[in-house]
């Protein structure tokens, strides 16, 4: 195996597996619309990236962190309607994005192509991906428990609006990485299909987390490898097969 | 020394004064029933106390204590892949070596162990607000909040839920406050009872303090209020 092709496998395969883990606690608050949401706004610092020749991922990153912090405020500092500014200031973002966007880079930034990763890039989303990961291990309890109640949290003595912003954070980094594979428009699959697939075979939360990211590597893997010999975009091909594979996992909902 | 001192409290949620003029001290071991007709300010007051929502006046606690939470309902999708033992675990992990294993709390509530391995959606209503007590109780509170147990949900022949507060009640001297619709649990199980109406109305003992007067006062006009015993059968 070239090493080109290993190094997309590592990042893909970390990428999916943190989105999917990641997933796994945005479902259980039906929060799976909020990566698609998202990842819209990237877009604008995609296309800044791109024109002025400083890593994408940066500017993704900036507008997003940006972007999470708003809604975040908007809920809970101000009486607006959350779903109606998040939307207007979604497709306000994504209409931004595509007339920065130069027209060859277009296609990328709504689908991702992880076929050509650079080093650095290669490096910044394992790490990231990585972090992610370790981070959700040591506050998923403390999450599962102020997603699933926020009376109860508050009751256990957490502070659910703390946490929330935490949590939206970092599904901002994982946004910010996962659009390197799967494109803004693509990115709510890395977060929503492995975990969905998840939730309608698992038991228990500890199989929920694992198999959400484990499905995520499963997807990752086969959607690289058959874009890889067949030339296809990695992005949809990943999307392709996990939805498969969630439609597989409706015959087996325990 | 009291647990619980509540001086001239004063809620105000959207601007709206929902409730004030609150005052009463408990001690260790009591028992308060909170009533008053819907929306009178009896959630909130436990939220209150929970901390949380922003209050004006006062609300001391004695020092150590720990405050366990029943909620009226919670709205835990039923789908969720979370098994009783895991519920459990999410509040108790703060490494408090004097909380109860997960086995030990539902042992408490008297459900058996099997239940450690069932989801949260495969229990009955009965058996989730046992759950939920278990819940309450896993890091040994001194104060349990308890937000309108129903009692109808229990299978004859069990214990009912407020014999099983009552049980932990006696064993562990906890201090409760509970809200209640039912008159016949305040005056079996309370020695203490507030009335609130966005205002408190009474506090007192129950005996003294629920008069025909007082519920009239407190319920409006027009209904009959009689106060009935179940004997045991």
């Amino acid at each position: 195996m070239d090493a080109n092709l290993l190094k997309i496998f590592i990042a893909a395969g970390l990428i999916a597996a943190s989105g999917g883990m990641l997933g796994s606690l945005a479902l259980l608050r039906r929060m799976a619309l909020v990566g698609d949401a998202l990842s819209h706004v990237a877009l604008p610092g995609v296309a800044l990236g791109i024109l002025f020749h400083f890593n994408p991922f940066l500017g993704a990153l900036i507008f997003l962190v940006f972007g999470t912090f708003v809604i975040w405020a908007v809920e809970h500092k101000t009486k607006l309607p959350v779903d109606t500014l998040v939307g207007v200031m979604f497709t306000l973002a994504l209409a931004v994005g595509a007339l920065l966007t130069p027209k060859e880079d277009i296609l990328d930034a709504l689908f991702g192509d992880i076929s050509n990763i650079s080093s650095l890039d290669f490096w910044l989303a394992s790490i990231t991906s990585i972090v992610i990961i370790i981070l959700l291990l040591m506050f998923y309890k403390k999450f599962t428990l102020s997603l699933i109640s926020p009376d109860l949290a508050l009751a256990a003595g957490q502070k659910p609006h703390m946490l929330e912003l935490l949590f939206l954070m970092i599904f901002a980094f994982a946004v910010a990485v996962g659009i390197k594979f799967t494109g803004a428009l693509l990115m709510g699959s890395l977060i929503i299909i492995p975990a969905a697939t998840s939730r309608n075979i698992s038991k228990s939360m500890n199989q929920y987390l694992t198999l959400s990211a484990l499905l995520g590597v499963l997807g990752a893997v086969l959607g690289v490898l058959v874009s890889y010999f067949y030339g296809f975009s990695p992005g949809p091909t990943f999307v392709l097969f996990s939805g498969a594979i969630f439609f597989i996992s409706i015959f087996f909902r325990r | 020394m009291p647990i619980l001192e509540v001086k001239n409290l004063k809620v105000r949620l959207a601007d709206q004064i929902v409730l004030e003029n609150t005052d009463f001290v408990l001690g260790k071991g009591d028992t308060l029933a909170v009533i008053g007709p819907n929306g009178s300010g009896k959630t909130t007051l436990l939220r209150a106390i929970l901390g949380a929502l922003s209050y004006e006046g006062e609300i001391i606690l004695a020092p150590e204590t720990r405050i366990g939470y029943v909620p009226q309902k919670i709205d835990l999708e039923r789908d969720l892949p979370i098994t009783v033992q895991e519920f459990l675990l999410l509040k108790s992990m703060q490494g408090e070596s004097s909380a109860y294993s997960p086995r030990q709390a539902l042992e408490l509530v008297n459900l058996s162990a099997d239940f450690l391995k069932k989801r949260i959606g495969e229990l009955s209503a009965g058996e989730f607000q046992r759950a939920l007590i278990a819940w309450a109780v896993i890091d040994r509170p001194n104060l349990l909040l308890f937000d309108e147990p129903t009692a109808s949900v229990d299978v004859a022949g069990q214990e009912t839920v407020y014999e099983l507060l009552h049980r932990l009640h006696d064993k562990y001297d906890l201090t409760l406050i509970l809200i209640s619709h039912d008159l016949t649990v305040v005056y079996r199980y309370a020695n203490k009872v507030l009335c609130l109406n966005r205002a408190q109305v009474c506090f007192g003992a129950p005996s003294e303090v629920l008069t025909p007067q007082e519920l009239e006062k407190l319920y409006g006009g027009g209904h009959k209020f009689y106060h009935h015993t179940h004997e045991k059968t």
